[in-house]
């Protein structure tokens, strides 16, 4: 067997024309995921009732589900209940009408939110108390203080694990081809299945992954830039979660000289 | 749910289901240890910066952890036997059982991961550990060995354990090359009897029981690691 | 004893150290004042091999060695006869207060495990800390870690103890009783060389003190010619912003 560099081309060529499909499949769950994740770890951080005891249960046994199955029970329920359901509500309409990218996009975004809710949390409480004590002590409000020292610290802590968690959710965007919907990984697979290149096809999808998360991966590095303003160093996230590992045996001003 | 879910059918297949779930844990074992040493030698390279091989695993690991998994699988499914073959007269598309592709595809992934965990452990001990060690006479190696690494296993331990967990949970895609693991019985048996759900519900459970169980066993061995905890005599 | 030779070391284009030259005596203690970035902390280091200089010479009792050409066992045999005591003290992490003074004695001299125990033991009681012996790093107060970072220093028997700004770290309460045990480390003899910003600890303890700018030695003498009559403008200007009771600059 010998590597078909033409087909390869062709694949990939044919794998980028879905590239818009699977960016509606990473933007939509990510917008998703970030409102309602955001919220979700809000509700838990400030302990709401009911809410808060829910989610607590709610996302670690969700997290315990692969995408692949969530995704089959949810487009099983998809086949075989649309119909009715159309019914129910008078509607003229079949599934036939519906496009299945509806079940992937569920899928993904459950997943998002989940994934961010907890990214967040806890970038939530690694906020130093003092960071609110400050704030109200100086006559800000609940709101204003989350608004404006509580939320921009979060986000620049929370931005590797949010670029991992979009990585991921990259990645998992590949698996909605398990089900039938048309995107990157099928697209490259059209002209494999016609010439039986399929080797050059996956490659073809992988090379449009990886370039795919470089990009991404080139967005953190900017945005670390951009970030970095209360923060001193590429490194300094890791060294401070490194430090909380074991409460280390430094004090703050050793601590602050890391930094330095 | 009228005749999309019934309770008596869950009960019945869940025996018929269990077994396959060791096909996951068997890719879950090889790709733990093998991944761990393959892991353990990139790191090696990377903290050595030896040359050439440096540049090899930087776009090596980036390739793993850029690309899905699913595309992983079929590509070693399908780009394997294109290599090995012509260079051991083999036919190791219809000689190997599917399996072995699963293992393959696996351990290269972790061998990436699990380097990049390693890694950032080492680099994430503060520097005054290691001029503490070089301060008090001992060598390089030695403080590596009995400062250095002791403390990033436990830094090391919490992305581990939700590595671990992640890689159980793409274990359910080895089915797509035809591994008849927990994914493809329920498949098997969604097609003989035309009724799937329930199948699918067990796997759910099942990975919930187990990635809840894995999680609270590292989050327990942490613990126990943690220096601030541990009790005085 | 303790002979440095026109070191000189620079971090890219910033030169920290300009051709430093310094003497101590056997059981001398040395203390080196200076503003923040005259290269003091740098030259400790660099006596230590934590950092390597560019360029000098360094002797240690009898052992000499020559920047450029130092090898691996060289900058071993050369910080086995130092002790370091950090600012941010480095103690083990993952060792209890009496592994952390063991681990030295054990790993790199060799010591049997149960003489490296005893000794400890007998240091770790000597800073006044035997009761903490099975205690984590993260389980003891600053203060408490730095007593166990002067006797893991102290254990090892070292020609000399470096003692790299030892009570900047600490809370204002505890400096001083951290400067009473550096205090009777000095008694017991060994020599030292204590990088610090405290003067009336240099003024008290101190045989010589070396003043430090601009990664140059400015002046060196003994404490009460470079506290009472500094020869250079820039120790004046130094001291001046330490509050030193009037009676004391004009005795």
């Amino acid at each position: 067997m010998q590597i078909d560099v033409k087909a390869i081309f062709e694949s990939f060529v044919s794998g980028l024309t879905y590239l818009p499909k699977t960016l509606i499949l990473i933007l939509v769950p990510l917008s998703i995921g970030l409102v309602v994740g955001t919220s979700i770890a809000l509700v838990r951080i400030y302990k709401v009732p009911v809410l808060s005891q829910f989610f607590a249960v709610f996302i670690p046994v969700y997290q315990g589900v692969p995408i692949v199955v969530a995704l089959m029970v949810y487009n099983l329920i998809y086949l075989m209940k649309t119909n009715d359901v159309l019914k129910f509500f008078g509607s003229s309409k079949t599934i036939a009408d519906i496009d299945s990218i509806y079940v992937g996009l569920f899928a993904l975004s459950l997943m998002m939110i989940c994934s961010i809710s907890e990214v967040m949390r806890g970038a939530l409480l690694s906020i130093n108390k003092g960071q609110y004590e400050a704030s109200y002590s100086v006559g800000m409000t609940k709101p204003q203080t989350l608004r404006k020292i509580i939320l921009p610290q979060v986000i620049s802590i929370a931005i590797p694990a949010l670029i991992n968690t979009t990585v991921g959710l990259i990645k998992s965007t590949s698996i909605v081809y398990a089900i039938g919907i048309a995107e990157i990984l099928s697209g490259a697979l059209v002209p494999s299945s016609r010439k039986y290149t399929f080797f050059e096809g996956y490659l073809a999808a992988a090379i449009i992954y990886w370039i795919l998360t470089i990009l991404i991966e080139l967005l953190y590095s900017y945005l670390e830039k951009r970030t970095s303003i209360f923060k001193t160093g590429k490194t300094e996230n890791k060294k401070l979660w490194s430090l909380k590992c074991w409460r280390s045996n430094t004090s703050e001003k050793a601590l602050a000289e890391m930094k330095s | 749910m009228g005749d999309l879910f019934s309770a008596d059918r869950l009960v019945e297949e869940f025996p018929k289901l269990i077994p396959y779930l060791i096909e996951n844990l068997k890719v879950l074992l090889w790709a733990t240890v093998f991944g761990v040493i393959l892991g353990l030698l990139i790191t090696g390279v990377r903290m050595k910066k030896i040359p050439i091989l440096y540049q090899i695993t930087v776009v090596y690991i980036s390739f793993m952890r850029g690309t899905p998994m699913l595309v992983q699988l079929l590509l070693i499914y399908y780009g394997l036997p294109a290599f090995i073959d012509p260079i051991l007269g083999t036919n190791i598309s219809r000689e190997w059982p599917p399996i072995l592709f699963a293992y393959t595809t696996f351990i290269l992934n972790q061998g990436a991961f699990l380097s990049s965990i390693f890694y950032g452990a080492i680099k994430g001990v503060p520097s005054g550990q290691f001029e503490a060690g070089l301060s008090v006479g001992m060598t390089k190696l030695q403080t590596f060995r009995r400062i250095i690494a002791p403390m990033a296993v436990r830094i090391a331990l919490p992305p581990f354990g939700s590595d671990f967990v992640g890689v159980f949970h793409n274990a359910s895609l080895v089915y797509v090359i035809g591994v008849v693991d927990i994914m493809g019985r329920a498949k098997s048996i969604g097609s003989a009897t035309g009724h799937v759900l329930e199948a699918y519900v067990i796997v759910a459970l099942l990975f919930i029981i187990f990635s809840m169980g894995a999680r609270a066993l590292f989050g327990f061995v942490g613990n126990k690691l943690d220096y601030a905890n541990i009790k005085v005599r | 004893m303790l002979e440095i030779k026109h070191i000189r070391k620079s971090f890219g284009r910033n030169e920290v150290l300009k051709d430093v030259s310094l003497n101590v005596k056997k059981g001398e203690v040395v203390v080196i004042l200076g503003p923040s970035g005259s290269g003091k902390t740098t030259l400790l280091r660099c006596l230590n091999f934590l950092e390597k200089a560019d360029s000098g010479e360094i002797t240690i009792g009898n052992k000499n060695v020559v920047i450029q050409n130092a090898g691996r066992k060289d900058i071993l045999d050369l910080r086995r006869k130092t002790g370091f005591v950090f600012q941010n003290y480095n103690l083990f992490a993952n060792k209890t207060a009496l592994e952390n003074i063991m681990e030295g004695l054990v790993t790199a001299r060799k010591v049997p495990k149960k003489d490296a125990r005893n000794i400890a033991e007998e240091t770790l009681k000597w800073v006044g800390l035997h009761d903490k012996a099975d205690y984590y790093p993260s389980q003891l107060s600053g203060g408490q870690q730095q007593r166990v970072g002067i006797a893991r220093a102290v254990a090892l028997n070292p020609e000399v103890i470096l003692f790299d700004e030892p009570t900047s770290a600490l809370d204002p309460e505890l400096v001083g009783e951290i400067l009473e045990l550096i205090k009777k480390v000095a008694t017991k003899g060994i020599t030292m060389i204590v990088v610090t910003h405290e003067m009336t600890f240099a003024q008290d303890v101190a045989d010589k003190v070396i003043f430090m700018d601009g990664g140059v030695v400015v002046e060196e003498g003994a404490p009460k010619e470079i506290f009472y009559r500094p020869k250079e403008e820039r120790t004046k200007q130094f001291l001046a912003k330490f509050i030193i009771p009037d009676n004391m600059y004009y005795i």
